[in-house]
């Protein structure tokens, strides 16, 4: 490998052959003049945090892809015991034939479309493509014809990062931009009750040509059933904990609310992502969660309306259902496009989970309705910036006017400069 | 209610730029700092503010068919509907003017910063827009207009600071040579777009039976392509307008 490195060095190929270099063995490469600042966290360690507090999902969620598919065949199991009914070579395989295509694909179309890129800039190949190659596939729903991925790959990872200046200069996250292309250019293949469960699409296909001699399964999701006022059918179905441990149909990866709890508290033990903005979106969730419970206690919204069945669903379930807390955890945080600002953070933070759940329950298109609200404070993220700095420099404009300087003391010492704070 | 469905829907759902992108010359040109766009996305407010009542009423007692009724009974039948574009446009020529002086002698700062881009107001398609969005989709009364008027120039006003807070942060970005300026507007313009899709489709549809769901996903979806088809033809609409202006 080395020998190819030194071969291609300064030719045209040379980014492609560093990455594999670097990703295969540590360069020994050292700088030898003048001062350096060193820090364990550069870019590739970061993404690797990560993408390790993500693994746990990713496992997870190769299990359910069986579980819920033999589940919405023979039925829920009565009682449902984990190694016997979950961790079984049934769900593994299920999960291994059907998530694992959706990985290679992502990440080798968009590592593809990096290299091609790196090369024709001439720069190294950067690391921001790793967390997105895992993101991307536990944001589909499981069934996604793999052309579908690839062809939103590339227009994500061009459109949405590469014609910005690569990583870190998007404004958009580039994970959330491939889902919201699938959305709106696929969006049969992406929403309703048929597309969570693998194989529920062909079966239904089938019986429609006329197969009589298979059954139909439906998979649909809590947010599904509630949207459609169908609070009853999804409480016997699914249990609160079920929620919670995540062995509900939905997008790949999203339903393993602890996994997800888990993920995140390392991500903030490790100092990757913001606290802040992951607090603070839950907060906002929950008010506008409280809201939509309190307009249905006052009884202003009748049992027929349409809204009345996401409504009255308790407050905080809406985190533990759909995408909600796998968007806060992995998403919202994204330092790229998030806010920057502490104070901008705390705002955009808000509004995200304020808006997920407005969306989800007003907005009968998308009964799922995270990725949107994600993307839109991504598109106002700077503008929060921009007036927290702009509040800033006014405070301190302030305060410098207000600033006293005391005379030199008896002793001859300067006072310190005395600020007031405003 | 109604006032407060047609606020929300005609800043977030019906947005003038990510909507049916109108409002596009202005909106591309004078984005490139926050400040500025922020003087000229207040003009815009209250230069709709003003024309969309003002136009309502000479819609609605000049313009509309029988409106001249209140002349007396033999003007009933007239109907000067074929009038509205040079009236509207005039409405909004004297506000701009109106507009202009008020800012050069209020705040010259921002009236040289705005340069030719504050008498072109007067052709902004937003600000014609607005008046046409009314005439066309029947508002009932002056306040409703007034209040069309004001929350649809706040959509394009947060459009435009939303953009320029954008612009000024990529404005360090290493944009492929090609498409700096406004080819990557364009670019980001879209992206916003797709943020702002998220309101597409709430509050309406109205009151229809749950039962009737299975069908609405897929009616909505069906809608959700059509809509997609009118947003590209609005774009290549007003792109066209761009170039022609």
């Amino acid at each position: 490998m080395h020998d190819l490195k030194m071969k291609y060095k300064g030719k045209k190929m040379a980014p492609a052959i560093n990455a594999f270099h670097t990703f295969l063995y540590t360069p020994d490469e050292t700088t030898h003049s003048g001062s350096h600042v060193r820090g364990a966290d550069d870019l590739k360690r970061t993404m690797n945090t990560v993408i390790m507090a993500l693994v746990p999902v990713l496992l997870f969620s190769v299990f359910n892809a069986g579980y819920q598919h033999y589940s919405a065949i023979n039925g829920f199991p009565e009682n449902f015991s984990l190694l016997e009914h979950f961790i079984t070579w049934d769900n593994a395989w299920i999960g291994i034939i059907k998530i694992l295509p959706l990985l290679a694909v992502s990440y080798g179309v968009g590592l593809l479309v990096e290299f091609i890129f790196a090369v024709i800039k001439g720069h190294e190949v950067e690391e921001g493509y790793l967390v997105t190659g895992i993101l991307v596939p536990l944001i589909v729903p499981i069934d996604t014809p793999l052309w579908m991925l690839a062809v939103a790959v590339v227009f994500g990872v061009v459109i949405g990062k590469e014609v910005f200046g690569g990583t870190g200069m998007n404004i958009l996250n580039p994970a959330l931009t491939i889902r919201a292309f699938l959305f709106f250019a696929y969006p049969t293949w992406m929403s309703g009750d048929k597309v969570w469960v693998h194989e529920a699409r062909e079966r239904s296909e089938a019986i429609l040509a006329g197969a009589s001699n298979i059954d139909a399964i439906s998979g649909e999701t809590v947010l599904g059933y509630l949207a459609q006022n169908n609070g009853a059918a999804m409480e016997a179905k699914y249990s609160v904990m079920d929620m919670f441990y995540g062995f509900i149909p939905g997008s790949v990866g999203e339903t393993p609310t602890l996994l997800i709890l888990l993920g995140g508290l390392f991500l903030i033990f490790s100092k990757i992502a913001s606290w802040r903005i992951m607090l603070s979106a839950v907060l906002g969730s929950l008010v506008m969660g409280l809201i939509f419970n309190g307009v249905v206690d006052q009884g202003w919204i009748t049992e027929t309306s349409k809204f009345h069945g996401l409504m009255s669903f308790e407050y905080w379930q809406h985190l533990i259902v759909g995408g909600l807390a796998f968007g806060i955890v992995y998403m919202a945080t994204d330092p790229v496009t998030g806010a920057q600002t502490n104070r901008g953070k705390w705002i955009y933070g808000f509004f995200i989970g304020f808006l997920s759940v407005m969306i989800r329950v007003f907005n009968p298109a998308y009964p799922e309705g995270v990725f949107l609200a994600i993307l839109l404070m991504n598109v106002f993220a700077p503008t929060i910036d921009h007036y927290v700095i702009r509040g800033n420099v006014k405070r301190r404009m302030k305060r410098l006017q207000n600033a006293v300087i005391h005379p030199k003391d008896s002793d001859g010492k300067a006072a310190e400069l005395q600020a007031e704070t405003v | 209610m109604e006032h407060i469905e047609l606020f929300f829907k005609s800043i977030f759902i019906d947005n003038m730029v990510f909507a049916v992108f109108l409002g596009m010359c202005s909106y591309l040109a004078v984005s490139k700092k926050v400040a500025t766009a922020v003087g000229l996305g207040a003009a815009v407010i209250f230069v709709l503010a003003v024309t969309v009542p003002l136009n309502w009423l000479l819609d609605k007692y000049l313009l509309q068919d029988g409106a001249l009724v209140w002349l007396g009974e033999e003007y009933a039948d007239y109907n000067l509907g074929f009038l509205s574009f040079i009236l509207f446009i005039a409405t909004i020529a004297t506000m701009v003017q109106l507009v202009e002086i008020v800012v050069e002698k209020f705040s010259p700062s921002l009236y040289n910063s705005l340069g030719i881009f504050l008498p072109l107001i007067a052709v902004n398609c937003a600000i014609l827009g607005g008046s046409l969005f009314m005439q066309a989709r029947e508002i009932e009364t002056l306040g409703l207009a007034l209040n069309y008027g004001v929350s649809s120039g706040i959509g394009w006003f947060l459009a435009i600071l939303a953009i320029a807070a954008i612009r000024e942060k990529i404005r360090y970005s290493n944009v492929p040579a090609p498409l700096r300026g406004l080819g990557i507007t364009f670019i980001i313009t879209g992206l916003m777009g797709i943020g702002f899709q998220s309101f597409g489709g709430m509050l309406t549809g109205g009151d229809e039976a749950p039962a009737e769901v299975e069908d609405t996903t897929v009616q909505t979806i069906e809608e959700e392509k059509k809509e997609d088809l009118k947003e590209i033809d609005g774009k290549e609409v007003s792109y066209n307008d761009a170039i022609n202006k």
